[in-house]
């Protein structure tokens, strides 16, 4: 009953910024989001439970007004992405333009015949990085969840584009890894949510703080292929604007399953240590609704 | 040798490489029934084994395991991995050596 209302309302919201979009195109859309969130904000304690332990940790001694406008920027500028989703697929002129930082990295690694493992997170907005990616020059797979696949075929299905990528699907056996393993093998991109810990092998590191538990798929896929681990964010930088960064690339080697562990944890940390320089930048763009810390 | 033994030895030199390459130091490859599975309630091995399974095979005997459906066929057990790749080995005009 609760959650067939809860389903409707949701409906309802979805088709007032579908309309709100129609009438009054994205700026419109922007300018709802501000009513719609603050009053969120403001009524919702669920998604300060959801929110607050990550801004404990990124501002941490913040006041009670301070940690609200916090969150309020985190929702809205969520929403916003949502919106632009919304708004590229109901317009077939609508376009995003964005930089790609470090892309001849990438492209240097492709044309040795190496593999490269692309390593991102639910920061900024990650569908436009996984779109972006289609100028690289090999096949680009991307392993994702029963749930993340749907939303990204949905992206796609909005804006008219073909998918710019291959779905691996993690729930699969083993977990996708006999299909990354060939894809790396034959020197082709396979695309990796890093941040999302969902049972299996983990390491545990420092994220903010405070330690955290990661998978360490990527690593071992890297360290197995030879391929490199080429660290990437996409951030919203303005109403139309967003950029991708590199913001590290490197090679795992280990010798023996000892050695194994430890070098998945350093290589962990060197993404954590990335994601930490990305929130000082983008504080707000960061989008795990829920206790990171305690997946 | 004809192509029972040419079997027996491919199985051995499976059974080698999962213990020594994987570092298994716990199990000899004498121990490894040819019908165990080799993931989860078998050999106990995980996703992580599999990658390195997968570019240990490519390595060895230059076959290479594309995806989920020959996967789950081939790490069956020994047996299974032994039938796959001489399978994959006849399909590309090789013997078994």
């Amino acid at each position: 009953m609760v959650e067939g209302l809860k389903k409707r309302l949701e409906a309802c919201g979805h088709a007032f910024f579908y309309t709100m979009l129609f009438c009054f195109g994205q700026t419109g859309a922007y300018l709802f989001l501000w009513p719609v969130i603050g009053s969120y904000i403001l009524g919702s304690r669920r998604i300060h439970h959801l929110i607050m332990p990550y801004l404990n940790r990124r501002f941490p001694g913040q006041g009670w007004w301070q940690s609200r406008v916090a969150a309020f920027k985190i929702v809205h500028s969520f929403g916003k992405v949502l919106v632009d989703r919304a708004w590229l697929g109901l317009k077939q002129s609508a376009a995003l333009t964005g930089v790609f930082v470090g892309e001849e990295k990438v492209c240097e690694v492709l044309n040795q015949g190496r593999g490269v493992v692309l390593l991102t997170a639910h920061v900024g907005n990650w569908q436009s990085a996984l779109a972006h990616i289609s100028r690289l020059p090999v096949k680009v797979y991307s392993l994702m969840q029963y749930e993340q696949e749907a939303v990204a075929k949905h992206y796609f299905d909005l804006g008219n584009e073909t998918c710019p990528f291959h779905i691996i699907r993690s729930d699969g056996f083993l977990g996708g890894m006999v299909e990354c393993t060939a894809a790396l093998q034959r020197g082709e991109v396979v695309t990796i949510m890093g941040d999302r810990y969902a049972g299996g092998p983990h390491v545990t590191v420092d994220f903010l703080g405070s330690p955290v538990r990661l998978p360490v798929g990527a690593y071992s896929l890297a360290a197995a292929t030879g391929a490199a681990v080429v660290v990437l964010f996409a951030a919203k930088t303005g109403k139309t604007g967003y950029e991708l960064r590199v913001w590290d690339l490197f090679t795992i080697h280990h010798g023996d399953r000892d050695e194994k562990q430890a070098e998945m944890g350093r290589a962990a940390k060197r993404f954590v240590s990335c994601l930490e320089r990305y929130l000082e930048q983008y504080p707000y763009q960061w989008y795990n609704f829920f206790d990171f810390w305690k997946q | 040798m004809d192509i029972s033994e040419k079997m027996d030895d491919l199985k051995t030199k499976l059974k080698e490489m999962v213990v020594h390459d994987l570092k298994l130091s716990e199990l000899k490859p004498a121990d490894i029934d040819d019908d165990a599975p080799l993931f989860e309630e078998g050999l106990g091995l995980d996703s992580l084994d599999a990658v390195e399974l997968v570019v240990l095979i490519q390595k060895h005997f230059n076959v290479q395991i594309k995806d989920m459906e020959e996967g789950k066929k081939a790490f069956a057990s020994i047996n299974a991995l032994a039938q796959y790749i001489s399978d994959q080995l006849r399909s590309s005009g090789h013997e078994l050596t």
